[in-house]
């Protein structure tokens, strides 16, 4: 009885294809029950996230005769009549229990070497093993599976430093202050990017949000949404000195943020370090204030430099995470030989 | 007869400083993207064959060990030590150790010069205990300063990196610069401290015949240093950048390993 996988991915097939066989989780249960009705599995867990739709099965069905019942289940369950031959993979052993691994290191996600997939691979085997779904070869595989991913995780880069700009700009922010926590950020500019990072920080701990933009209603909504307060555009430049993180993102055609006005700013805020996070095109603030002590500015340019730095790390370790997961599936897949104990019959070819 | 005399002691110490410094080179070439429980455990080696060395030396002269050169360089290097073994309790402080062992290796390899290890006079007794402890404070203050020093480099390192944007500031497991100035502010403000004390029992002894406290080269280095953290640490609170900061520890303490020796012998008192 061997280990199959069948599904898709935001590789083999758009949204519009995933977001139609996606299952809910309030229905997964009853598709894992009508699998192993319908006779195609004996084991069964399905993953079901935004980006893929995968059911592993363990069948004692012919490949051929079980790839061609779980497409029809995935017709059936979703009512959905359009081909999927080409959208569909379909992998055997040893390649279905490669696939698993590598799922559960993120080496198949959109961002590589995400780690929120293990999570949803974790809780889709949890539902299935909870309501009796899975048997001893799923368990084994799974439970390698979490195991191969910490394992990649602790021994490769896979898995460091972030590859969002929001991300990036909450690892510097870490690297200037000892904790977020008594931190201020300022929003300059209610946009999308500027709300990401705002988010990010405040995911990370940071309690103090001001936000102000020339709308005062578009600050009060991003103000309410973050859980800080708005302030009037033009009474901004007043509570500065209280501010230790700025995220600036504007349409003004000249720099809200210059040399002269900073350095009379950051003598009112002696000895503390100012992180300035200008994502404007073109640019809120005046590159020559980085020049200023206890003054770091970062554009948009840098931080998406450093987050494409981390990728090619990431895509460096690709080669390591895949040979210790070839490593592993053989070790599933052909275990060595057990030592014989002590009082075990001979080998019969001993004789 | 036992062949491991405490000088072969704390060479012994300084091979494990010297490894260390190594390693921190190491460390440093890879961005401090690998933790540095190594460069800690081999810093605690020398640390226990440099305590075991004082130790020696300390029972066989009957006095606490901080009377000539060399035993007051290796002394100022265990107390550098015993702050930098506390502060890596920290993860992330542990860092602190690439810049403190190549400080440990110079230290150590300058008081094993064979010049500097001269038997010294007899201490009166009434000034025995009071001169120790004015010997220990200021020899404890200057490990405070060195390790603040180290602190500082680190800080500067981390700094300039995040200045130029260098991918290695966000990737390296360093401290945020707030804390490295922070431990820096902090260890010059102990040391200074300790400074103080040991002045003010300094003042108290009876200098030996023919020598003076006022206008001794020692002393009025000392008065100088006191003067000059002095000055760091309020120049600061006044609002002097961290960066400065930093580099006034790192500028003083320079001052510090540059001159202390010579003075040392220039000193009546110090060196009779």
């Amino acid at each position: 009885m061997g280990i199959l996988v069948i599904g898709l991915n935001h590789r083999t097939a758009p949204v519009v294809v995933r977001e139609r066989l996606a299952f809910a989780e309030a229905r997964v249960p009853a598709a894992l029950q009508t699998l192993r009705e319908t006779g195609v599995a004996d084991e069964a867990v399905i993953l079901s996230t935004c980006n893929r739709v995968e059911i592993y099965v363990a069948s004692r069905l012919p490949p051929e005769l079980a790839f061609g019942d779980l497409e029809e289940f995935l017709h059936r369950c979703h009512d959905y009549h359009d081909p999927l031959t080409d959208h569909l993979y379909r992998y055997t052993e040893p390649q279905s229990v490669e696939h698993l691994f590598r799922v559960a290191c993120g080496l198949d996600s959109m961002v590589l070497g995400e780690t929120e997939i293990l999570g949803q691979l974790k809780q889709a085997y949890e539902l299935a093993r909870q309501r009796g779904f899975t048997g001893p070869r799923l368990n084994r595989a799974f439970q390698r599976a979490f195991h191969v991913a910490k394992q990649v995780r602790t021994r490769t880069q896979i898995q460091r430093g972030s590859t969002s700009v929001a991300a990036v700009a909450v690892e510097l922010a870490e690297r200037l202050f000892s904790s977020l926590r008594d931190r201020t950020v300022l929003v300059i500019g209610a946009g999308d990017t500027s709300e990401k990072v705002a988010r990010a920080l405040v995911s990370r701990g940071v309690t103090r949000v001001w936000v102000t933009n020339r709308t005062l209603e578009r600050a009060e909504a991003l103000a309410g949404a973050l859980g800080g307060r708005a302030i009037r555009f033009e009474e901004w430049s007043e509570a500065f000195p209280q501010v230790d993180i700025v995220i600036s993102s504007t349409s003004s055609p000249t720099y809200l943020l210059d040399r002269p006005r900073l350095e009379r700013w950051m003598r009112q805020r002696p000895r503390r370090p100012l992180l300035l996070v200008d994502i404007a095109v073109p640019r809120d603030i005046d590159p020559a204030v980085n020049e200023l002590d206890d003054v770091y500015l970062y554009n948009v340019d840098d931080l998406q430099g450093i987050a494409d730095d981390y990728l090619r790390q990431r895509q460096a370790e690709v080669a390591r995470c895949e040979a210790i997961i070839r490593e592993k599936v053989r070790a599933l897949l052909d275990p060595p030989p057990h030592p014989a104990a002590p009082g075990d019959p001979a080998p019969s070819h001993a004789r | 007869m036992n062949p491991w005399t405490n000088r072969h002691l704390f060479a012994l110490a300084v091979v494990a400083y010297g490894l260390a410094t190594i390693y921190s080179v190491f460390l440093w070439r890879r961005g401090f993207r690998r933790h540095d429980w190594a460069n800690y455990a081999l810093l605690a080696a020398g640390f226990v064959a440099h305590t075991w060395a004082l130790l020696e030396r300390g029972l066989s002269l009957q006095h606490c060990p901080v009377r000539n050169l060399y035993e007051a360089t290796a002394f100022v290097g265990w107390s550098l030590m015993v702050a930098y073994l506390v502060l890596g309790l920290w993860p992330r402080m542990r860092f602190v150790g690439v810049a403190v062992a190549p400080l440990q290796l110079a230290l150590g390899v300058f008081a094993l010069m064979p010049a500097l290890d001269v038997p010294t006079g007899p201490v009166l007794q009434a000034n025995r205990v009071m001169e120790s402890m004015h010997a220990v404070l200021a020899l404890l203050a200057y490990g405070a300063f060195g390790l603040g020093a180290a602190a500082a480099g680190l800080y500067l390192l981390q700094a300039h990196d995040l200045k130029v944007h260098k991918l290695r500031a966000v990737l390296a497991l360093l401290p945020s610069i707030e804390r490295l100035e922070w431990v820096a502010r902090r260890l010059v403000q102990v040391g200074w401290g300790l400074l103080t004390v040991a002045l003010l029992l300094g003042s108290q002894l009876t200098p030996p015949e023919g020598a003076r406290l006022a206008g001794d080269a020692k002393v009025v280095w000392s008065v100088v240093l006191w003067a000059g953290y002095a000055g760091l640490l309020v120049w600061h609170w006044r609002g002097l950048s961290s960066r400065r900061f930093a580099w006034g520890v790192v500028g003083v303490f320079g001052f510090v390993l540059l001159t202390f020796w010579g003075t040392n012998l220039l000193s009546p008192l110090h060196h009779p």
